[in-house]
């Protein structure tokens, strides 16, 4: 519910809108595969940046419904396939939303499993249940008829554009934007000045959150803003 | 549920073992086997009544349109795909099959076809033809693929190409991408050098393990494609042009999976004797081994010593299939007398009776030794329902241990999953949840025309 106390917040016109896009994706299948997390760390060292952000990005819209156990691809597959509880946690607990570029998330996962694997090198070569195969995402930008002038009419926008414009916008933005921010956060603070509910929304854990939880915490934040 | 689509002549019903002393009143499992003839000679029952599935297959009702999966998955994700579709406007597209009914590949197309229209997009569909002697090979082709063992001999790489160039001759190329579905017309390619179009070679086969013979005859026309799609990354080869991942989908609105008045499902329970106050474990599924229907029996009895469940096997095959008649013996003798498990042998036009029957049910087993896809199980997640899926093959793109269903590797553990999920209600119910949001976002048909959408998009040079 929006607050009446406070109006001009909801009503004040920025300078520039918000327009809001989605992004579509298409699964290209990749020539590296990895039977073994040596071959793992092979193949992270020579994949090219879309499979990064396919088995990390990608693959947490594709499960955006899921709370809990699934935070990227890597993990899952070290934990399921190969039985490296320890390698999965460590893999598990990176955030893709600190990262704002591909390339050093590339850096960190290889640092995971090299770390990993000098303190463990029986685990090198054992072959995986399953094979990892890598995969590369093809992604198209889709403008949306959303538009927002106000905090009023981006809270209506947000509560009807797909999810994907929430991932689009809230979760790959840092990519395009190399900040550690979202281009939610960032139309907020420039156009409207509202520093505090910028910042406020990059506390929303959407590892913990479906990407309906988020939209509605992002809702919930918003309606309850103060200039 | 629509009594015309059911009803016609009553199908006669036989039933090889007595039904349950204590719930139809005469002790023993029971199959009921559905045959194309009038019903004349089977004793009325206090429980288990006739099933009304006609004798013949009902008319098809029309396909579906755009707006009709608005409800399903939400006004901004249709209004994305036709955005998507925009720049394709004026473009157009023919597909290539070898058959225009029966089989995934056509009921698939028989969706596509007109919602690609509806996206502007003209898309051609084009069957080819041939003699008993060219689909005999093609037949030959398709098993020797899968990794049977198969002498690939000139007679037959001659046969296939002529065919092949038949066909070719008769057809007109003139569409902006051309796609070719499976082995059977791939060698249409080679019209590729005369016209501008993208070709696309869609496999929906397992080429993880092919005979050399004749992938080693198939490889050099696939690489003259400009790109290929699989169904599962492990289903692909390497190969020098580009592969695309195109999951199998379901349609929402298909008989199969169409959401069903509880009267009907209700109905169904009752012509088929499964007791709706009582837990319900089903798998559906043809009686073939590869399914291990048996060790689903296996499983339901280790799990009945805990637990208490009735057990539904519902498929087809074994009349029409040697091998499925001796499997559905074999299941039979399993079953032994238990009043509790209720084997279904359906025609294949029994769509309706399928999804009421996973509708009715509790969990749903699919417990495949071997699997392509596993599109029961797709079906299975998308009605809410937690799923005990053998990991093999595409189950687990599908069912995500412990998040979206169970995986199991043994009858032991399918055993004790089902008194696992069949004791802990809540999160049976938040596999079933999950499982159904997983299929919305990944196993739909509008995912799949957005796929299609897409890669049109990226060979044509407008992404």
């Amino acid at each position: 519910m929006i607050s009446s106390a406070t109006p001009d917040v909801f009503t004040r016109a920025a300078p520039s809108p918000f327009h809001f896009n989605s992004s579509s994706h298409l699964l290209r299948i990749e020539r590296e595969r990895a039977d073994s997390l040596g071959e793992l760390l092979d193949a992270l060292r020579s994949c090219p940046d879309e499979s990064i952000f396919q088995h990390t990005f990608q693959t947490l819209q594709e499960h955006h419904y899921i709370r809990e156990g699934f935070s990227n691809d890597f993990a899952h597959w070290a934990y399921t396939e190969c039985n490296e509880a320890g390698l999965a946690e460590r893999l598990a607990a990176i955030d893709v939303r600190t990262f704002t570029s591909l390339a050093s998330l590339r850096e960190q996962i290889i640092r995971i499993v090299e770390d990993y694997l000098k303190w463990n090198p029986l685990s090198r070569d054992r072959a995986a249940l399953e094979p990892f195969y890598f995969c590369a995402s093809e992604s198209v930008v889709i403008p949306t008829p959303f538009k927002a002038q106000n905090l009023r009419e981006f809270i209506e926008a947000l509560k009807r554009v797909s999810i994907h414009s929430i991932h689009h916008h809230f979760i790959e933005a840092r990519l395009r934007l190399k900040l550690a921010s979202n281009d939610f956060s960032a139309w907020l603070e420039k156009e409207l000045g509202l520093r505090q509910a910028a910042a406020s929304l990059n506390r929303i854990d959407i590892y913990t959150l479906t990407l309906e939880d988020v939209r509605n915490q992002l809702i919930r934040m918003l309606s309850s803003a103060r200039a | 549920m629509s009594e015309t689509q059911n009803s016609g002549n009553i199908s006669s019903v036989a039933e090889t073992a007595s039904p349950s002393a204590e719930h139809n009143g005469v002790g023993g499992s029971s199959t009921i086997s559905v045959e194309p003839e009038p019903a004349t000679a089977v004793p009325k029952r206090e429980r288990r009544k006739q099933p009304r599935i006609s004798d013949t297959p009902p008319m098809a009702p029309p396909p579906p349109r755009l707006d009709d999966y608005e409800p399903i998955i939400g006004k901004p994700e249709l209004d994305e795909l036709r955005f998507l579709a925009t720049v394709l406007k004026g473009k157009s597209v023919k597909m290539v099959n070898s058959t225009a009914v029966g089989g995934g590949v056509a009921e698939m197309l028989n969706r596509l076809v007109p919602l690609m229209a509806e996206l502007d997009v003209t898309t051609h569909w084009d069957v080819i033809t041939g003699g008993n002697d060219f689909f005999e090979i093609t037949k030959a082709f398709h098993n020797a693929l899968h990794g049977g063992s198969y002498e690939l001999s000139r007679q037959a790489q001659e046969a296939f190409l002529a065919t092949n160039e038949q066909n070719r001759q008769r057809m007109a190329f003139e569409e902006d991408v051309i796609v070719i579905h499976d082995p059977q017309p791939a060698a249409l390619v080679s019209s590729k050098k005369d016209h501008p179009g993208k070709w696309v070679w869609r496999c929906h086969i397992d080429l993880s393990n092919p005979n050399p013979g004749v992938w080693g005859f198939l490889r050099p026309m696939i690489d003259q494609y400009d790109a290929a799609i699989f169904s599962s990354p492990k289903f692909a080869r390497q190969l020098a042009i580009p592969q695309y991942l195109f999951y199998p989908c379901i349609d929402p609105l298909s008989e199969k999976n169409k959401e069903l008045d509880e009267s009907y499902i209700q109905k169904v329970c009752d012509d088929f004797g499964v007791d709706r106050s009582r837990p319900i474990v089903t798998q559906i599924s043809r009686f073939d081994r590869l399914k291990d229907p048996v060790g689903v029996v296996q499983a339901y009895k280790m799990a009945r010593n805990y637990v208490d469940c009735q057990l539904v096997l519902a498929g087809g095959g074994a009349s029409d299939d040697p091998e499925g008649a001796v499997v559905l013996k074999e299941v039979q003798e399993a079953a032994g007398d238990d009043p509790d498990i209720i084997l279904l042998e359906l025609p294949p036009w029994s769509a309706l009776e399928i999804n009421a029957l996973q509708r009715a049910s509790t969990l749903i087993v699919q417990k495949s030794l071997k699997e392509g896809f596993g599109l029961t199980v797709t079906e299975a997640l998308w009605k809410s329902k937690p799923t005990i899926a053998g990991a093999v093959g595409g189950i687990p793109t599908q069912v995500i241990h412990k998040l979206t269903g169970v995986l199991v590797h043994s009858v032991e553990g399918c055993a004790y999953q089902i008194r696992y999920l069949l004791t802990h209600p809540e999160f049976a119910k938040q596999l079933g949840k999950n499982g159904h949001e997983h299929v919305k976002e990944n196993l739909l048909m509008t995912t799949n025309v957005r796929r299609w959408v897409l890669l049109f998009r990226i060979l044509l040079g407008l992404a």
